[in-house]
């Protein structure tokens, strides 16, 4: 689905709206941000965005304890993290103190913008100035032009921005840094002024801009990184406390840039590799904890035996590769499970409660996933499940019945949707759990085995013969 | 700030094998002395209480020894 582009005309009421217009300013308006400095890397099928903003509150105005950001609505679609953090401290003691970011929904802002309040932990005195780092992830957004392409052509995709910041405060100094992965630009739009070094582009030095105000660019690159899109990611971590902890992950993996047309040819592919099939990728690689064993790699068909696992003290990496490459619009499932030692993953918190730290995401390196579904299946016996997870998911309990049940094993079931590698972050799930239910299934054991004994005990003591022995 | 106590499994993860060997062979062989039992002595002269201990001993065995050997194959029950 195309972004929405601003119209001339819409661009033009959106000047007429911030030179005439009283638009409720938020509380904070002695706020000015002395200085922007936004650093857009395109280097990869995602875009992310380094913001810092030096603020300063002006004298006589009250205490400001939230800094505003704006998006416009496509972007706030696409939005995957938005992080802040503030650097406190003089030059030796700087720590990056990280700050809770809140959609807001003050003011209405022109043409739909969408704000988000960085609060501050300490609140900003009137006539003080601060900086603040933020970093966004859009996914979704790099839309590749032409939509469809051949075999042996690059994949060439639009991105779209404004090239002054999109903000409710004044600006006084601003400038934009936007890092290409090659030195292939078809075009970008020319906004003075406005520079370019070799793969990187320079929209700066803009001062003293009005709140509100958006330039939108167009920027026209080459971007041949792969494009790998999961659609559905299913992980499901079995644990069992005499001693596995199994996560099972299912993928539906796609190429989400130019759509393929044509015929694919397996000999130009081979034969001339720089030529042909740049804009497509044959490998991914896989991020596991170390320790990790029995990993296997297979989809509907089998196994699949081309792939590569290698371990070391820190990490695990395991590169798979599917059993055709990939390009534009192509589809792949496949499954991927590993077991890992129980004494990595699951403690004893103070309270006597069990806790598995695991960490969230996908172990793929550099994807998205489209939707994302993470089920921890605790052991028989087990209650009160209480997932702690450091951003917004979709929590539910179910049961799963599996070996040796009786009752059912309790499930925390964790959605999210748009995931991107910075949402590889650990996360807890707290359960209480009895240490005599683990008996529970040798009794089971036990007590089917002696149940046959009875039985022959039984049988020989009965007599069923018709005339009575002599 | 949570402690971190990891959890140990009761029984060490190497010892599984051995210890599926170890108990399914010693319930193996009480079986063996139950069936011997019964079929050695008179119909008559059968005690029912050496027939249950004998039996219960060797469930106990034979149940451990197959949950160890559910658990050295890889399926962690």
């Amino acid at each position: 689905m195309p972004p929405s582009r601003p119209t001339p005309i819409v661009l033009l009421l959106l000047f007429a709206l911030t030179a005439v217009s009283s638009s409720p300013l938020p509380p904070e308006d002695g706020i000015r941000v002395v200085s922007a400095e936004k650093r857009i890397d395109l280097t990869g099928p995602i875009v992310k965005v380094f913001l810092t903003l030096k603020v300063e509150n002006a004298p006589g105005a009250s205490d400001a304890s939230q800094v505003l950001l704006a998006f416009t609505p496509t972007e706030v679609e696409h939005l995957a993290i938005l992080k802040a953090t503030r650097a406190e401290g003089k030059r030796k003691k700087k720590a990056y103190v990280p700050l809770s970011v809140e959609a807001s929904d003050l003011a209405a802002t022109p043409n739909g913008a969408r704000l988000y309040s960085v609060l501050l932990s300490t609140p900003l005195k009137p006539g003080e100035k601060t900086t603040i780092e933020v970093l966004y992830v859009l996914t979704h957004t790099l839309e590749p032009f032409p939509a469809e392409i051949g075999q042996s052509e690059s994949q060439l995709v639009y991105f779209r921005d404004s090239a002054v910041l999109l903000s409710p405060y004044h600006c006084l100094e601003q400038v934009t840094y936007i890092k290409m992965p090659s030195n292939r630009i078809e075009s970008f739009t020319r906004v003075d002024p406005t520079s370019r070094a070799g793969t990187e582009l320079k929209y700066g030095i803009y001062s003293n801009q009005m709140p509100n105000t958006y330039l939108p660019i167009l920027v026209h690159y080459e971007n041949n990184r792969p494009f790998a899109v999961v659609e559905e990611l299913a992980r499901k971590v079995e644990i069992s406390h005499w001693g596995n902890v199994q996560i099972t992950e299912q993928y539906k993996l796609k190429h989400g840039g130019a759509r393929h047309k044509g015929v694919f040819s397996r000999l130009e592919y081979q034969s001339r590799p720089s030529m042909s099939g740049m804009s497509s990728f044959k490998n991914l690689l896989a991020r596991l904890p170390p320790r990790v064993h029995s990993v296997y790699y297979r989809d509907e068909i089998g196994n699949i035996s081309s792939s590569h696992l290698r371990t070391d003290s820190h990490k695990s990496e395991l590169e798979i590769e599917p059993r055709y490459p990939l390009f534009g619009g192509w589809h792949c499932t496949f499954t991927i499970g590993y077991g890992l030692p129980l004494q990595d993953f699951v403690f004893e918190s103070d309270d006597g409660r069990r806790y598995i730290n695991l960490t969230f995401g996908c172990p793929l390196l550099d994807t998205v996933v489209d939707d994302l579904t993470i089920k921890v299946v605790l052991p028989e016996g087990s209650k009160n499940p209480q997932p702690s997870v450091p951003f917004e998911t979709e929590q539910h309990i179910e049961m799963s019945y599996s070996y040796l049940d009786v009752v059912g094993r309790t499930t925390v079931v964790l959605k999210k949707k748009n995931v991107v590698g910075e949402h590889n972050v650990p996360f807890q799930v707290h359960y209480e759990f009895n240490p005599i239910f683990m008996l529970a299934e040798p009794m089971m054991l036990i007590s089917a085995v002696f149940l046959f004994f009875v039985a022959c005990i039984a049988y020989l003591h009965m007599d069923l013969s018709i005339r009575k022995s002599l | 700030m949570q402690a971190a106590n990891s959890i140990s499994t009761p029984v060490p993860v190497a010892w599984y094998p051995t210890l599926a060997v170890a108990m399914v062979a010693v319930g193996l062989m009480l079986t063996a002395s139950f069936f011997i039992y019964e079929a050695t002595s008179s119909r008559k002269s059968h005690s029912l209480a050496k027939e249950i201990t004998t039996g219960a001993l060797a469930s106990v065995f034979l149940g451990f020894g197959s949950l160890f050997v559910l658990l050295g194959s890889g399926v962690y029950v």
